[in-house]
């Protein structure tokens, strides 16, 4: 890290942190310039680099290095592509997920289900168990629903991902799901986070609300340091200061997560705005961009949708939104879901 | 003098300095073991000041005070890692 020194810093303060950075067994290398002072250090020192920040004199701490390792591209250059089954996540082809927000009943699912393989979705999304912003939504319909979205994304060969609110939960939905999905408001749930750096499915961890890049890949971390190295990360909008769309999504998050991380980047447009007519636009930029992987809400019949159905695009909207899609992946080297038709009625 | 010879004579101070460097080291390192038998911390700041102090005092250019100063931080700090280093290793024997 680097200490730059406030131009009226004192000599006393200037060794007061030099002083520190030797007892933290940091190398330490003193450049006194015209107007200030900047001390460098280098090594394998310990402590709290904001311990530094406080000190009398102090303008500012830079660190040189990320604090995450396993997340960083630093400690692994090339892209990490999350397999599920025959599907690919981080490499050459996009991968489209799609399905209702949460699984109401046998037919609203299958219906769902059948609608999204016939689109191009390779992997069926849906919840069983819904954190809801308010404790009287519904809450979803745990194992049932769990069994329901099984069935249909077997008869559809799709691969299923859902979500897990906590680690009470992870026997029962590791049966049933190919990835578990952490939500936006468990991002920073770090014991559920360390639990499932144990378990034997990939992690889609979502962006929370309000979480900076950094604590984005820092959760990110946890799961990989238990040994769960199947990670994506998935923006799906924060929260701004523009209340029209229900979150701001942030594309600009796809490019910067690439360059930071080797970790595929899964991008949500149905939280991220919150409008069905807005999804489109938004999944289209995200492809663009270079996003890895969608995540889309779909359902049968949206109007009559237990949760999210103003952010949920109709069959028929989706279907259009994959073609449009498959014209522009190409543009920038991709392919998505490249034999829709060829796959159809295909089952396990 | 022509480019070659004043290369030379850099060559020559450079061997020198080099020298000098590893005699001031060695006198770092000897400081070190004394400091640690003492139970003095490794960094003295008043000691450091006092050093670039007597450099800037012997400076008779043509590189200006503050350059003094900067290349003899570089210095003191290589000595201060030494000492370090040195003092690690005896802990782990």
């Amino acid at each position: 890290m680097v200490v730059v020194m406030q131009e009226r810093a004192t000599e006393a303060e200037v060794q007061a942190v030099i002083a520190q950075l030797v007892e933290m067994g940091f190398d330490v290398h003193r450049s006194t310039g015209a107007s200030r002072t900047v001390i460098g250090a280098v090594g394998n020192g310990n402590g709290d680099p904001q311990l530094l920040e406080v000190q009398p004199g102090v303008q500012e701490v830079l660190r040189i290095s990320e604090p995450y390792k396993l997340a960083s591209r630093t400690f692994k250059p090339d892209n990490t592509v999350v397999v599920v089954g025959d599907v690919r996540i981080g490499g050459d082809e996009v991968v489209v997920m799609a399905g209702p927000c949460s699984a109401e009943s046998e037919d609203q699912v299958e219906a769902t289900a059948a609608a999204c393989k016939r689109g191009g979705a390779k992997i069926l999304r849906g919840g069983a168990f819904k954190p809801r912003s308010s404790p009287y939504s519904f809450q979803g319909l745990g194992e049932a629903g769990l069994k329901m979205l099984r069935a249909a994304a077997d008869r559809h060969d799709l691969k299923l991902v859902t979500e897990i609110m906590e680690v009470s939960q992870l026997e029962v939905i590791e049966k049933y799901a190919d990835i578990l999905q952490v939500g936006a408001r468990n991002m920073q749930n770090y014991s559920l986070l360390r639990d499932l750096g144990h378990a034997g499915k990939p992690v889609l961890l979502k962006r929370g609300i309000s979480a900076t890049i950094e604590e984005w890949l820092l959760s990110a971390e946890y799961v990989l340091a238990g040994g769960n190295t199947n990670v994506m990360l998935c923006e799906r909008g924060i929260r701004t200061f523009e209340s029209y769309t229900r979150n701001t999504l942030d594309i600009s998050a796809i490019p910067v997560v690439q360059k930071l991380s080797h970790l595929p980047v899964v991008v949500d447009p149905s939280h991220g705005t919150g409008r069905r007519d807005k999804v489109a636009p938004m999944a289209r930029a995200a492809v663009a961009a270079g996003a890895d992987a969608l995540i889309i809400e779909v359902h049968c019949d949206p109007d009559h949708a237990r949760s999210d159905g103003a952010q949920s695009l109709f069959p028929a909207q989706f279907e259009r939104l994959m073609a449009e899609l498959r014209i522009i992946a190409p543009a920038i080297g991709r392919s998505i879901c490249v034999e829709p038709v060829a796959r159809r009625g295909w089952s396990r | 003098m022509t480019i070659d010879e004043l290369r030379r004579r850099i060559d020559t101070i450079d061997r020198q300095l080099v020298a000098l460097l590893g005699e001031r080291a060695s006198c770092a390192l000897a400081i070190g073991r004394l400091k640690e038998a003492a139970h003095l911390p490794i960094y003295q700041p008043a000691r450091e000041a006092e050093v670039l102090e007597n450099v800037q005092k012997a400076n008779v250019g043509p590189l200006d005070d503050a350059a003094i100063v900067r290349l003899f931080e570089r210095i003191i700090d290589e000595a201060r890692r030494l000492e370090r280093l040195a003092a690690e290793s005896r802990t782990e024997r």
